[in-house]
């Protein structure tokens, strides 16, 4: 992954786009703020947000890097951009053009979330749902949203790994 | 004023944030993550246009919450930090010298240029950013804003006054409380934070 820093400016550019560090009491306070919504479903729009983001990245990114490329090689780039962001490791393997399933064996949400709440009943990686159905679309020249993704299990709630289940919207 | 605040940044931005092979980046106490700053943009923006001003303001005040904490933790990891100790603390001679080091090292982070503009030893300290990314996309986005947006560098702003004039850490969080007073999203020219102690 190419990063860029401009010292003059505080701004840092991952593959030319500006991005930002944050630490677990911004990022899991964020979720926490906006879980704790009524009246707005907060958490759709995290997710949506995610996905258009690393839709649209990730798109730029096969086609300035990956274009001939097959997807096996595409998915495994994907997987080195979320951990490269510090998100965790997922297992991507599994995923195919009309769905599947994918793993982590390490969040950055259920980390930052247990150090600073401790563990809760509900999955947490909402982050993780927007990046897959982003980076699934981009893979397989899909329009934005044509995958919905969900988290089945998550390590948060006591499960050995989070499992993401990615389905073609009908 | 004995803080070279260019030095500071050079120095800050060799400091270790990376992520290791579980994908997690742990620095000074902290987890770090990297995302779009379009991603907070979008996330605020529609949130708050999606619900009533009095909701609104409840957001925005549980987002500078969680960016005073993010700001109080993480700077305090960093400025006890061996790299710290053994690189800008020597140029430190006194809390104003540390509060400068402070606003010198967020601007590792990819927020945009924050500097001071004032300090009033323990009461006061004002802040000016001038390339913050939300304010712009607002402005692009929405139209001219009636309140600032930028809530990320006011809690900043308090945090290095909790650090340096409140009590002792962990103690000290809230001391001071700081407010957007210009913002370009309000097509001020610039961006001004000031932090003051707390009623």
């Amino acid at each position: 992954m190419n990063i860029t820093f401009e010292s003059d400016l505080n701004v840092i550019k991952l593959e030319d786009v500006m991005v930002s560090l944050h630490c677990h009491h911004y990022n899991c306070g964020l979720v926490k703020a906006l879980e704790d919504m009524e009246g707005v479903n907060a958490i759709e729009i995290f997710i949506q947000a995610a996905t258009e983001e690393f839709y649209k990245n990730f798109k730029n990114y096969i086609s300035n890097h990956l274009e001939d490329k097959p997807g096996g090689e595409k998915i495994e780039a994907a997987a080195d951009l979320y951990r490269f962001m510090g998100f965790g490791r997922l297992d991507l393997s599994q995923l195919r053009e009309s769905g599947g399933k994918a793993y982590a064996d390490s969040s950055y949400y259920v980390t930052g979330w247990l150090a600073k709440y401790g563990r809760r009943k509900t999955p947490v990686c909402h982050l993780t749902c927007g990046f897959l159905s982003g980076i699934m679309s981009a893979i397989h020249g899909k329009p934005l949203g044509e995958y919905s993704v969900e988290e089945k299990r998550c390590i948060i709630t006591g499960n050995d790994m989070c499992e993401f289940v990615v389905s073609v919207v009908t | 004023m004995s803080v070279d605040s260019k030095k500071v940044i050079e120095l800050a931005s060799r400091l270790p944030i990376a992520s290791n092979e579980r994908g997690i980046m742990a620095a000074f106490g902290v987890y770090a993550a990297m995302n779009y700053n379009e991603f907070f943009f979008k996330v605020a923006s529609r949130v708050i246009n999606a619900v009533d001003l009095e909701t609104a303001q409840a957001i925005e005040k549980k987002l500078y919450d969680a960016v005073l904490e993010c700001g109080y933790h993480t700077f305090h990891g960093i400025r006890t930090s061996m790299h710290w100790r053994e690189h800008i603390l020597p140029m430190i001679t006194s809390p104003e010298d540390e509060v400068y080091a402070l606003v010198a090292v967020t601007n590792i982070f990819g927020l945009g240029f924050i500097e001071v503009e004032e300090l009033i030893p323990g009461k006061k300290l004002v802040t000016v950013v001038k390339n913050a990314y939300d304010p712009g996309r607002y402005l692009e986005e929405y139209g001219i804003q009636p309140r600032g947006r930028c809530y990320m560098f006011s809690a900043c702003t308090a945090s290095y006054m909790d650090l340096v004039y409140g009590p002792l850490y962990p103690e000290g969080m809230g001391t001071f409380i700081a407010v957007e007073i210009a913002c370009r999203s309000k097509n001020d020219q610039i961006c001004r934070f000031i932090a003051e102690l707390s009623a």
